[in-house]
């Protein structure tokens, strides 16, 4: 057994934490995994980035404050939080 | 034959279909045939030795009567205008079990068979995807993932590769020889294959040949209150606030473009008279 960190990120409507999530990835720290779009979800794990909070997710990444210009050429969908949680692997 | 010789009123989409693309950027067509019709292509495309590319429709003829039925005729018509036309640009994708997904993308423009060259165009509908699917789609075949309301958008592929999952994405689930006629620039994805079945889809390019004197669809005028509203109100997909005015403007934009001298004038008008809000219990 290892201690692993495990990565979730999830895009909100805006910089605040219990805005609604737009998208999610998890990304799991065992090799070979993937991270893809799964077509057979109808739902994000978490409403929120507080809700990942809640379920002991920490965020180790802000969005930019600076957030979307409305006269830039090129877009980003919602504010990307990224969020961990150490947990135990087997190797 | 020109494609208005082709188009009967019926066929034609209507001024909330219309609307409905320009907000979502997509529409859904069942042409209707035989059940074995499309079973049939399908054993076609499996007894292919290799990937035909742009001759796919040469390859198997049957596949051009689809796109060539009168609801799809009349649908790409009332959306690129009756003189549209074919890109020789076609591709046939076939889906392994095993397949995994792509990354969220807008199709590329670095494609020679696009007539014009033309850039992204958030504001019009110059070119349509259109997808067509021979077989069954189950959620778990590797089904079509978009994001609705993204053409409105340019997308740094890059950087949205880590978005994974979105709340509001549509996958096509849809029975055997469904349509999916998309605006060139929305962000999709082909998605991962876990079944044990092959699945299918076969795309075409379709490109407008000229600018809109009026409207291409069944268009009444009494509905332009009506459409204007929907274009300001409806939500596609949840966006960050900043974004909804360039997403309104553009919605607008792409509606006159189509409608010619039928576009919709903007005037002041009060949306905020009428109920106060309840009380919070």
């Amino acid at each position: 057994m290892a201690l692993k960190q495990r990565l979730l990120y999830l895009s909100a409507q805006s910089t605040d934490p219990r805005s609604p999530a737009i998208s999610q990835a998890l990304h799991e720290p065992v090799k070979g995994t993937i991270v893809e779009i799964d077509p057979t979800r109808d739902s994000l794990d978490y409403d929120t980035v507080h809700d990942a909070i809640i379920y002991g997710w920490r965020v180790v990444h802000f969005p930019d404050q600076r957030g979307t210009l409305s006269d830039s050429d090129v877009d980003v969908l919602g504010y990307q939080f990224i969020l961990e949680k150490m947990e135990q692997f087997d190797d | 034959m020109t494609n208005a010789t082709r188009v009967s009123t019926g066929n034609l989409l209507s001024d909330d279909q219309i609307a409905d693309f320009v907000i979502n950027g997509y529409h859904i067509v069942e042409p209707q045939f035989p059940p074995e019709f499309h079973a049939g292509i399908y054993d076609e495309l499996q007894a292919l030795p290799s990937n035909p590319g742009d001759d796919i429709n040469k390859a198997i003829p049957k596949i051009d009567e689809v796109y060539e039925h009168p609801a799809v005729v009349g649908a790409l018509a009332s959306l690129l205008g009756h003189d549209y036309t074919k890109a020789a640009h076609r591709h046939c994708h076939r889906n392994h079990p095993g397949t995994r997904s792509q990354q969220w993308h807008q199709d590329s423009l670095n494609i020679p068979m696009l007539s014009d060259g033309h850039g992204r165009v958030p504001d019009h509908v110059q070119s349509v995807l259109v997808m067509y699917y021979p077989q069954d789609v189950a959620s778990n075949m590797g089904p079509t993932a978009l994001i609705p309301g993204s053409h409105l958008f340019l997308a740094a592929g890059d950087r949205n590769a880590s978005h994974g999952n979105f709340r509001d994405q549509i996958v096509a689930v849809v029975p055997a020889g469904s349509v999916l006629i998309l605006h060139y620039d929305i962000w999709h994805a082909g998605t991962a294959n876990t079944s044990d079945l092959v699945r299918y889809m076969v795309k075409y390019l379709f490109e407008r040949a000229s600018e809109s004197a009026e409207p291409s669809w069944d268009h009444d005028g009494a509905n332009d209150v009506h459409i204007l509203e929907r274009l300001e109100r409806d939500e596609a997909a949840l966006i960050q606030r900043s974004l909804v005015p360039k997403r309104n403007y553009r919605r607008a934009a792409m509606w006159n473009n189509l409608a010619g001298d039928a576009s919709i004038g903007y005037e002041y008008r009060d949306k905020w008279a009428g109920e106060w809000p309840k009380p919070v219990k």
